[in-house]
């Protein structure tokens, strides 16, 4: 199913009287394909799960509207949606087992007993489950409850599914396994998902599509990579990646970009004071380079290794430069020198922090 | 009793002193009396509840087998008078062969039955749906609580003089061409005014035992009532404590409002609700005071509306002690059957 959100705004009201009143989201136009799986990140407060919840129904919007298809849903109630929701701490049915749990959604559809049976069975197949359709949640691992929730989520045959924060309550490599399986399972389902998340590794690693949203406002919106590559502003560009990007204070001077003394890129652009960031992986060693940086310790990786740096104009306290480990640098220098990749090297404009392209 | 919660320190001294050293006198009582020095703390306690608790509970017990036992006339040891050990007390009580008038022990036992089982689910229930509504508005939503909450700080004796008020076949004294409240509203139905508590109160007769079935309107009525805060108090925290995530998933479950009720709401505070219905009916069954509130110290025309306590009391007073103890234990019996069962459902289908 195709979703069209249209300039969706969500106010809350303020609780004080004469307080501010909250812009939750703000003016949010997203075209989502159908079969895709979308990512919608940001940091905690940004607006993404009020999104969520009022493409589930469960959130009236204040202006604006949700398209499913062609059919306008905006005033829709929930359960006429057809929409699956997996919530972040599951809310599986504490009293009910598995199974119950799994064809709630069906016995409220008033579907026959058989038939119920046979689609929560299937459901529980997909996510994997099907030996513990008879345990109740709390003896469930998060994993597991995880997989319930998805299983409920999907035994109704969705148009759509969205997914609250699904990863956030399970550990480590549970994460990385789950997320392939979420990956997986919207595959195999071809369901149009949306699925919320802090996580920008989370969101890179399985998203078609990924929005970054800030204070309730959309920054950009397109393919995990393309975002990676070609940041619209200096927010997106700091929020994605790990290492984190390095940002410079710079300038530009006469069609070079200067950071410090020196000259480290070239640009069209006019003299103006700048915000210059370099991805990790944009440096090169070179003993004759243009970029000189004080070097605080080396870390070695096995596959690289990272140059922690210092640099008076970083606006970090360190400047982390990631190069092949079968580069040889020279022994305890306490200075390097390195040339940088154009492409990896990105100019904001220091007041508006928007990207010169 | 040893206390077994010292500290490690303290067991590795006592190792080293044990091995070899000898101890003197002093010593060894010390650590007696430390040993055993927890018996001080629980013994406030302890001796309260053998004076007010065991001491009775051991006395009913051995009064109950005592025949004919008068506790106004005392023997030249100045102990009341018995004659002999036995069942009797317990034959004539079942029989209801006291020899003294008054109430019957059967009809006392089925009356407590009805107002029991009659009331506490339904002023339950009443009170869940009520609490369910509660928790729906968010205007006044405190005014109402603290409305619903007043009937319990009142004294039931006072709530049933008020009552018995209402019910009154006559109005008051200085109006007796007027009739009671509930009455009035039965007149506008065009409902003849119904004698509820008075001597004309209707009855079936079930052999030699009546139900006076008006007056069990009555006291049911009273009982649910005065039930509700309380019930109300406890299933209202409940549901505010449970997790407002569940009523989003049944909702965008495709849930309706009495799915939700009886599906999620229902079991997930079943704790309380069971909590509300064992104590209830222990409540019940010992129920006393409203009996007297609403119908005097006679309990009805002529113990009609009795109840086992009243029926305890009734003998307590009397010359007749061993009848009171005999129903008491009765009673003991009796409750502690149906707790019993009670618990037992209540493990098959209650979620914690």
């Amino acid at each position: 199913m195709r979703i069209s959100i249209q300039h969706l705004t969500k106010i809350f009201p303020s609780r004080t009287k004469g307080g501010k009143e909250v812009h939750a989201v703000e003016d949010m136009c997203i075209e989502i394909p159908s079969g895709k799986l979308v990512g919608l990140l940001g940091p905690s407060g940004c607006g993404k799960s009020t999104t969520l919840f009022m493409l589930s129904g469960l959130e009236n919007p204040t202006s604006g509207k949700i398209l499913f298809d062609d059919q306008d849903v905006t005033t829709l109630a929930a359960e006429k949606r057809g929409i699956g929701l997996v919530f972040q701490n599951y809310a599986l049915y504490p009293h009910m087992t598995v199974q119950q749990n799994i064809r709630f959604p069906l016995d409220n559809m008033r579907i026959k007993k058989e038939e119920g049976n046979a689609r929560a069975l299937d459901a529980a197949r997909l996510v994997q489950i099907e030996d513990l359709m008879s345990r109740k949640p709390n003896e469930l691992s998060g994993g597991q409850q995880q997989r319930v929730a998805i299983a409920r989520a999907l035994v109704k045959m969705p148009n759509v599914l969205l997914l609250d924060e699904p990863l956030s309550n399970l550990d480590a490599r549970l994460r990385l396994q789950t997320r392939e399986e979420i990956k997986r399972i919207q595959r195999e389902t071809g369901i149009t998902t949306v699925f919320v998340t802090h996580d920008q590794e989370e969101a890179m690693s399985i998203c078609d599509i990924m929005v970054v949203m800030k204070l309730g406002v959309v920054q950009q919106i397109g393919e995990p990579q393309s975002i990676y590559d070609d940041p619209n502003n200096l927010f997106v560009a700091n929020f994605l990646g790990t290492p984190p990007i390095n940002i410079f204070k710079g300038r530009i001077e006469g069609g070079k970009v200067y950071v410090g003394q020196e000259a480290i890129g070239e640009t069209s652009y006019d003299d103006r004071e700048v915000y210059v960031g370099i991805r990790p992986e944009g440096f090169v060693y070179d003993a004759h380079g243009a970029f000189t940086l004080g070097v605080d310790h080396i870390e070695v990786m096995g596959r690289d290794k990272s140059v922690v740096a210092l640099h008076e104009s970083s606006t970090k306290p360190t400047v982390r430069c990631i190069i092949d480990s079968d580069v040889v640098l020279p022994h305890e220098a306490t200075q390097l020198r390195f040339n940088i990749k154009p492409y990896k090297l990105f100019l904001f404009d220091a007041e508006t922090e928007e990207r010169l392209k | 009793m040893k206390f077994r919660n010292r500290k490690p320190k303290e067991v590795e001294a006592d190792l080293v002193l044990n091995d070899g050293v000898q101890l003197s006198r002093k010593e060894k009582f010390l650590r007696a009396f430390k040993e055993q020095s927890g018996w001080l703390f629980v013994a406030p306690a302890v001796i309260l509840m053998l004076i007010f608790t065991a001491y009775p509970i051991v006395s009913a017990f051995i009064n109950a087998f005592k025949q004919d036992l008068r506790m106004t006339s005392l023997g030249v040891t100045g102990q009341p008078m018995y004659n002999g050990w036995g069942f009797d007390n317990f034959v004539r009580v079942l029989k209801g062969d006291t020899g003294t008038g008054g109430a019957n022990f059967l009809q006392c036992l089925i009356n407590t039955l009805v107002f029991t089982f009659v009331s506490v689910p339904l002023s339950t229930l009443l009170a869940l749906l009520i609490s369910v509504a509660l928790n729906s508005i968010k205007a006044v939503q405190k005014a109402y609580q603290t409305i619903l909450f007043l009937p319990y700080l009142t004294n039931s004796l006072a709530m049933g003089a008020v009552f018995a008020t209402f019910f009154k076949i006559v109005g008051t004294q200085s109006s007796p061409d007027t009739v009671g409240i509930v009455n009035l509203v039965l007149g506008w139905f065009g409902i003849s005014p119904i004698d509820w508590m008075g001597l004309q109160s209707p009855a079936w007769q079930l052999g030699s035992l009546s139900i006076p079935w008006a007056k069990y309107i009555v006291v049911i009525v009273y009982e649910i009532w005065s039930g509700l805060p309380f019930k109300i108090l406890i299933l209202f925290s409940a549901l505010q404590s449970v997790n407002k995530q569940y009523y989003d998933a049944a909702r965008i479950d495709g849930a309706s409002r009495n799915t939700i009720l009886w599906k999620i709401t229902a079991p997930m505070i079943s704790p309380q609700i069971s909590y509300l219905l064992v104590t209830g009916i222990m409540g019940g069954m010992k129920q006393y005071s409203a009996i007297i509130g609403l119908f005097d110290d006679t309990m009805g025309h002529d113990y009609d509306v009795g109840t086992i306590v009243g029926y305890i009391y009734q003998y307590l007073d009397s010359s007749y002690t061993g009848y009171a103890f005999a129903a008491s234990l009765i009673l003991f019996a009796i409750i502690m059957v149906i707790t019993a069962i009670n618990l037992r459902v209540s493990n098959k289908r209650v979620s914690y």
